[in-house]
């Protein structure tokens, strides 16, 4: 019994297996698109930058900590006064 | 570089020289791997515009961080296939609410050779067919896609999805499964 369950299991796979291999078939993309590609790639400079938002995040904490630090300088040495 | 040089390369050297800015070299590995890099993004995705456009960034990303590339051996297809896996996951994130995908979009595609009313017949089976797939997981998604558009065997797939081939050929039998069971329950007869 669990044999010929595994048996129809298995055809069931097979038959799926078949399907897949027959529906996917691979596209060509758009000539055109390729083309625009390749020329805009050849372009670019090989090596980007790329911003890092995690550094303008700590530049910008920073700088806030920063003013923050000055302001209650300031008032401080103002209080003195 | 030399045409015959651009004949004989392979895809460590085309990297190297890529690292130094050869645009032939950039131009090679483009041309290599243009047409399966869309095709796995297209099949995951199913609109030929977003594909795209995902597959631009997959190769100015790939190019603007070559000289991070670090070859362990493995095909520089590879770290496409990473990229564009990556870029995919983002797309499905930033288009959570969006409506579903135009399937229509496959209707021109495949199967030209076939009577019209056959195609169209395969074309909605291919319809119900990709819906069964984009709704299993993305790593079995990512094997089926390679192991039937790219015909690669589970040795290459591992180390595209860097992976031990054992795991592989499991994670094949638990995707045809989830496959199987999706396409039941969609309404898809598969015999």
């Amino acid at each position: 019994m669990e044999s010929k369950m595994t048996d129809m299991n298995n055809k069931g796979m097979f038959g799926l297996e078949e399907k897949l291999s027959s529906m996917l078939k691979p596209v060509m993309p758009d000539p055109v698109f390729m083309s625009k590609l390749k020329t805009r790639l050849a372009r670019t400079p090989a090596i980007l930058i790329e911003k890092s938002k995690r550094r303008m995040g700590v530049i910008v904490v920073g700088a806030g900590l920063f003013a923050g630090a000055l302001t209650v300088w300031i008032i401080s040495k103002l209080k003195k006064r | 570089m030399h045409e015959s040089e651009v004949v004989d390369i392979t895809d460590q050297n085309a990297v190297a020289l890529a690292c130094g800015g050869n645009p032939e070299a950039f131009s090679f590995l483009y041309e290599k791997n243009v047409t399966r890099i869309y095709n796995y993004i297209y099949y995951r995705i199913g609109s030929a515009s977003d594909a795209e456009d995902i597959t631009s960034r997959v190769f100015y990303r790939a190019f603007g961080h070559i000289n991070t590339y670090v070859d362990k051996g493995v095909p520089f297809s590879a770290w496409l296939y990473r990229i564009a896996h990556n870029l995919i996951a983002n797309w499905h994130r930033d288009n959570l609410r969006r409506k579903e995908v135009p399937l229509e979009d496959h209707l021109d595609l495949p199967h030209k050779a076939d009577q019209p009313e056959r195609m169209l017949e395969k074309n909605q089976e291919l319809i119900l067919l990709m819906k069964a797939i984009r709704r299993i997981s993305a790593d079995r998604q990512q094997l089926i896609l390679l192991k039937y558009l790219e015909d690669l065997s589970n040795a290459e797939i591992a180390q595209i999805m860097g992976r031990s081939e054992g795991a592989i050929k499991s994670l094949y039998h638990r995707a045809l499964i989830a496959l199987r069971e999706e396409m039941e329950r969609i309404g898809y007869k598969s015999d």
